[in-house]
């Protein structure tokens, strides 16, 4: 795109040079008409090139980071990192989007990315919340991924702003030593940069680290590291050029439960008599460092705090209050191991698998549960009805690779569509259950890499005639009425062989 | 979401599934014994199909909402 413009200039110079050098010849007319040329081409070729710097939407002259403070959170195995910008616009045109790049194999890891703008001072500091989304840009260097985060207003020259950004990152602690035995504790790498990377031009920046706890083997040093307790900081780094990136590897322990569930399948069966009934599939893996060696389960009950310290065995699933029939089994049949606690807000289910989960290990089971219809099914005034329920894992702390919920609609439903606050894939199926004849239709939502950030409802849409219900009775009636009927042709029936 | 939505409930209250199972059924098998004495006492030239027939038919309508409550109340949400 620049080398029409440098080809014109080029042109415009040599147009001009060649009047330069009829200018020796002395002719007053001449040096007037070079002179006009000259300039003329000059102011040409800047406003082409001031048009060019102004249309590119995310210049990376138009925004400067004054003041980057980046939090990384490293307390348990979903990291997660709060970036504080002070960005200002240093050229003439408003900036409406600020972007944010990410090294390629961070942006595989990434979870969610959530950024806000704080509005007001001090004690009259309020947060509005603002898009984020995946963008592009077309000098991407080393394949660096890029989100736009969109200004509620657009910033003005000279202006400055704040913004608060987190994000998540998964799977981003990996265990070294890979394979550890019942005694020891558990180690990780944590990769990272010591500079935040920006394709904006930064002039002060700062990073620290929470580490769980005191014990760090090992970190690279950029100067200026100090670590102190359970913080490591990197900084304060002045002037960096954009895309400036100094990797760091943090050695650090890390005994907090890596409870990962590869596979989650949520089932919302939507019964319009009054209840829901939800059944959830899961399979847990601790993701953390393998075990070797034998369990000796005599010495992970005598001694809890050097034996087994990163193996974890009991979890906690928030369930929604009001809730009835909850059971908790695998194909062996019923874990008695769970306690339910429920008061009038939330409801807390604290399961314990039949074994302690070491690096490595796998537990696969089933939990159910049943919810009273008028907590979640409401009518919109334009006289659908939608279920309002709450997307992600009830477990605490747990990374979901895959999650699967599938919203089984009654029988007769129409016009299903599904609404959630982050991108799904979505798809519909048919499903057979008690009393169907045509099938029921079924959402289907699925999701890849969910953190607990995404409990948050969604919404699917369908309409229903409430006549409709009356088909279950009916059929059950109508049965009852085909062995009347029955009964009353084979008495009316004469069968007998003699008369 | 500005005005709080209405929520839906089912058309009957929940908490008198098993009352309306135990007595719909109660009256369903009720009549269907009766269908069944009519049967056996009347001889075939005083049979009324008509008879027949209307008790068949109240009886299956009360036998099949009280099946549907009795699933209902144990557990089996159709």
């Amino acid at each position: 795109m620049l080398s029409p413009v440098l080809h014109r200039h080029c042109h415009l110079f040599l147009v001009t040079g060649r009047s330069e050098d009829s200018r020796g010849l002395g002719s007053f007319q001449d040096m007037a008409r070079s002179i006009s040329m000259e300039a003329a081409g000059l102011t040409l070729a800047f406003l082409i090139l001031t048009f060019l710097t102004t249309s590119a939407a995310s210049s990376t002259n138009q925004i400067q980071i004054l003041n980057a403070e980046r939090r990384i959170d490293l307390s348990s195995h979903i990291v997660k990192v709060f970036l504080t910008l002070k960005v200002e616009n240093v050229m003439t045109a408003p900036a409406s989007e600020i972007v944010l790049a990410f090294p390629p194999a961070q942006a595989d890891h990434l979870a969610l990315v959530k950024a806000q703008a704080a509005i007001g001072k001090k004690k009259k500091k309020s947060y509005v919340h603002l898009d984020v989304n995946p963008t592009e840009l077309p000098d991407a260097p080393n394949g660096t991924k890029y989100f736009s985060i969109s200004l509620l207003n657009p910033l003005s020259s000279g202006e400055t702003a704040t913004l608060e950004v987190l994000y998540i990152l998964t799977h981003s602690l990996k265990p070294f030593p890979a394979e550890i035995s019942q005694s020891e504790s558990q180690l990780v790498y944590f990769r990272d940069s010591a500079l935040i990377l920006s394709p904006y031009h930064v002039k002060q920046q700062t990073t620290f680290l929470k580490t769980p706890s005191t014990k760090v083997e090992s970190f690279t040093r950029v100067e200026p590291t100090k670590f102190a307790g359970r913080e490591l900081k990197y900084g304060p780094y002045e002037d960096r050029p954009p895309y400036s990136f100094s990797p760091v590897t943090v050695h650090l322990e890390n005994n907090s439960p890596f409870a990962v569930v590869e596979e989650l399948l949520r089932e919302v069966e939507i019964s319009h008599w009054g209840n829901i009934q939800i059944t959830e599939h899961y399979k847990l893996v601790h993701a953390g460092a393998r075990h070797k060696g034998v369990f000796s389960r005599v010495e992970y009950q005598s001694r809890p705090s050097f034996s087994g310290t990163s193996s974890f065995k009991h979890l906690l699933a928030s369930l929604p209050p009001r809730v009835h029939s909850v059971y908790y089994r695998d194909d062996i049949g019923n874990i008695s191991s769970s306690h339910l606690r429920s008061d009038y807000r939330k409801s807390e289910l604290e399961i314990e698998p039949r074994y302690p989960l070491f690096g490595g290990w796998k537990a696969t089971f089933v939990i159910g549960y049943g919810l009273p219809l008028e907590d979640f099914l409401f009518e919109s005034p334009d006289g659908k009805r939608y279920l309002n329920f709450s997307f992600g894992c009830p477990l605490a702390e747990t990374v979901v690779d895959k999650l699967t919920i599938k919203v089984v609609l009654p029988e007769g439903s129409k016009d299903p569509s599904a609404a959630a606050p982050f991108p799904v894939e979505q798809r519909l199926e048919t499903k057979y259950s008690y009393l169907d004849v045509v099938g029921r239709t079924v959402m289907v939502l699925e999701k890849k890499n969910v953190v607990p950030e995404h409990i948050t409802p969604f919404q699917v849409y369908y309409t229903f005639k409430p006549i409709f219900m009356l088909a279950e009775p009916l059929m059950l009636a109508s049965v009852f009425f085909l062995f009347f009927v029955a009964c009353l042709a084979y008495l009316h029936n004469d069968l007998s062989i003699r008369k | 979401m500005g005005s709080k939505a209405a929520a839906i409930t089912s058309p009957v209250p929940v908490t008198w599934y098993p009352t309306l199972a135990i007595f719909m059924l109660a009256i369903g098998l009720i009549v269907s014994a009766s269908f069944f004495i009519y049967e056996a006492t009347s001889s075939r030239r005083n049979r009324s199909l008509a008879k027949e027939l209307t008790t068949g038919a109240v009886a299956s309508f009360f036998l099949g909402f009280g099946s549907l409550f009795m699933l209902l109340a144990s557990g089996v949400y159709v």
